[in-house]
């Protein structure tokens, strides 16, 4: 089977001089549940960020689905970012607009731009915004700003707006780092369910490890830009940790505790 | 505090070791002042020997005097709007006209002298600093010298007043529109970039919802100052209140000299007031 998304040979380094990807090569498969475990500063969120070109890698090439994202520019880079969603670990809505309008923002790469200037969206979108809305349990909230939802409320926003996108791989930059656990498994168990459900490939940078072990399907570790570990969650004892982590870490649980619901 | 380290036998900071008393850079600043004022009280020449103290109470007493009829028109010939409440009235409308302008042209300059949004090419690199030399430059001219430039192009009256403050407008509130700009949130166009939506549609659904209040804000404190600019401007001869203010002093008419600043500094502590509150209410 083909690969949905394929990396190859990815540097990249930052104008400050820091190498942050440093030859990656890598393959996503549709369906997978990828989860990226590593230090902070390993590179997880630059290669996030390379793969919808948030970030222009230094060398090398990401294939998605086929077509260079490295090589795309303009309408062409946009057609491609349309099929990936992305959610990110401070939620990044627009604090002061409403819940819905946040939503329906997930679908502005479909419209054109004189239509987002003037006239009203579109019926069938309005419905799917309600429709994803449901899906993550907020619907009431829908004409709340966002900023008066709790951090929990706002992640699910964020998923409900990468879902308008109707993407096929979907990229988490830490969702939960800013959540606490209950909160976390409840905010994983969406991108669990739009794994399993709707079979969107879901690559998400996490660091707890517990959690990579309860969610991914296939876990890859980076350090210091390179690819540390890729196999089976399962795979990682202790002696692998210590690869990934330092000597000096030691495993944090985070329990499987009760699962927010307001 | 270099005892601390002593009685432990540690090393003294060198800070501390510096005595401060005869730190040469301190003297330096003090007596660098001290010869600037000098100089500059030599060469400014200051001559109070003709200072009229009688005949300026005099002028002070008639101030406080006022002659209420100057409110109104003077003659038959005049209308309500060339008395001086009229033209106070006249005034308030030509700083908010002038501001309108300002706003209009200063809005979609602002973007393009925003950091954050012309970043990333050397071709909208040179755009924003262009820009913000313009913004610069525009508000480094004083309203009074834009005003005796407007005047060459338009004559005396209200045209040259709103000329020259929409001209010093634009340069103060595109400065402050831009950096509004600059320093919201980035995550927001982030996430919209992401989305696959073009840089039109990330500055209308991720910038543009950020900058709303403080762009209001900025434009009715701009509105406020504009209308406390206008009476100035008809000093020159850019027309409104200013204009009969002038006049009446050069007629050594104080008491209604007296009456129209009285009013006008009612006016501008009412706006001061108004715009103070609603710039509350935005916050």
């Amino acid at each position: 089977m083909a690969a949905l998304v394929s990396v190859k040979d990815l540097v990249k380094i930052y104008a400050t001089g820091t190498r942050a990807l440093d030859g990656i090569t890598l393959d996503f498969h549709r369906g997978e549940f990828i989860v990226l475990i590593g230090l902070s500063g390993s590179g997880k969120s630059t290669l996030l960020r390379c793969i919808n070109r948030l970030v222009d890698p230094t060398s090398g090439t990401v294939i998605f689905d086929g077509t260079d994202i490295t090589a795309a520019k303009g309408a062409e880079l946009r057609r491609i970012r349309r099929r990936i969603g992305m959610i990110f670990q401070q939620f990044n809505l627009v604090k002061r607009s409403s819940v819905f309008t946040n939503v329906l923002a997930g679908r502005l790469g479909y419209r054109s731009t004189w239509r987002t200037f003037v006239g009203q969206p579109s019926r069938d979108d309005v419905a799917l915004a309600f429709e994803n809305l449901g899906r993550v349990g907020i619907i009431e909230k829908a004409f709340v700003r966002a900023d008066a939802l709790s951090g929990g409320q706002q992640q699910r926003v964020g998923i409900a707006r990468a879902l308008m996108q109707k993407p096929e791989l979907m990229l988490a930059d830490e969702p939960v780092a800013s959540l606490d656990p209950a909160t976390s498994h409840s905010v994983m168990k969406y991108l669990e369910e739009i794994n399993k459900k709707d079979g969107i490939t879901v690559i998400c940078s996490l660091h707890f490890l517990s959690l990579a072990r309860r969610y991914g399907t296939r876990v890859i570790a980076l350090n210091g830009g390179r690819v540390a570990f890729d196999g089976l969650p399962a795979d990682i004892d202790e002696r692998r940790f210590k690869e990934i982590y330092g000597e000096d870490a030691v495993e944090v649980e985070i329990g499987l505790g009760r699962a927010e619901t307001a | 505090m270099a005892e601390y380290f002593t009685s432990r036998g540690l090393p003294v900071p060198a800070e501390l070791s510096r005595n401060p008393l005869v730190h040469w850079r301190r003297w330096l600043v003090i007596l660098g002042t001290i010869a600037i004022l000098y100089i500059g009280v030599r060469l400014a020449d200051i001559d109070t020997s003709r200072a009229n103290p009688e005949y300026f109470a005099g002028v002070l007493r008639q101030l406080f005097q006022p002659d209420w009829g100057v409110l109104w028109p003077q003659n038959e010939f005049e209308t309500f709007w060339d008395g001086a409440l009229g033209l106070m009235i006249v005034t308030i409308f030509l700083g908010i006209v002038a501001t309108a302008i300002a706003v209009v042209i200063a809005l979609p300059l602002s973007f393009l002298g925003a950091r954050n949004i012309m970043a990333g090419n050397p071709l909208t690199n040179a755009i924003y600093v262009a820009i913000r030399l313009l913004f610069t430059i525009l508000r480094s001219i004083d309203v009074l010298i834009l005003v005796i430039l407007a005047l060459t192009l338009f004559g005396l009256g209200s045209a040259s007043g709103i000329l020259a403050i929409a001209i010093h407008t634009i340069g103060v509130i595109g400065k402050l529109y831009s950096e509004a700009i600059e320093g919201i949130d980035p995550g927001p166009a982030e996430a919209i970039t992401a989305t696959g939506a073009n840089k039109l549609q990330v500055i209308w659904a991720a910038i543009v919802p950020q900058i709303v209040n403080p762009f209001i804000s900025f434009t009715i404190y701009r509105l406020d100052t504009s209308v406390r600019l206008a009476p100035v401007i008809g000093l020159v001869g850019g027309g409104g209140i200013g204009q009969i203010l002038f006049q009446n002093i050069q007629l050594l008419n104080y008491h209604a000299s007296g009456t129209i600043i009285f009013l006008i500094i009612v006016t501008v502590a009412v706006m001061d007031f108004v715009s103070a509150q609603v710039r509350k209410k935005l916050v």
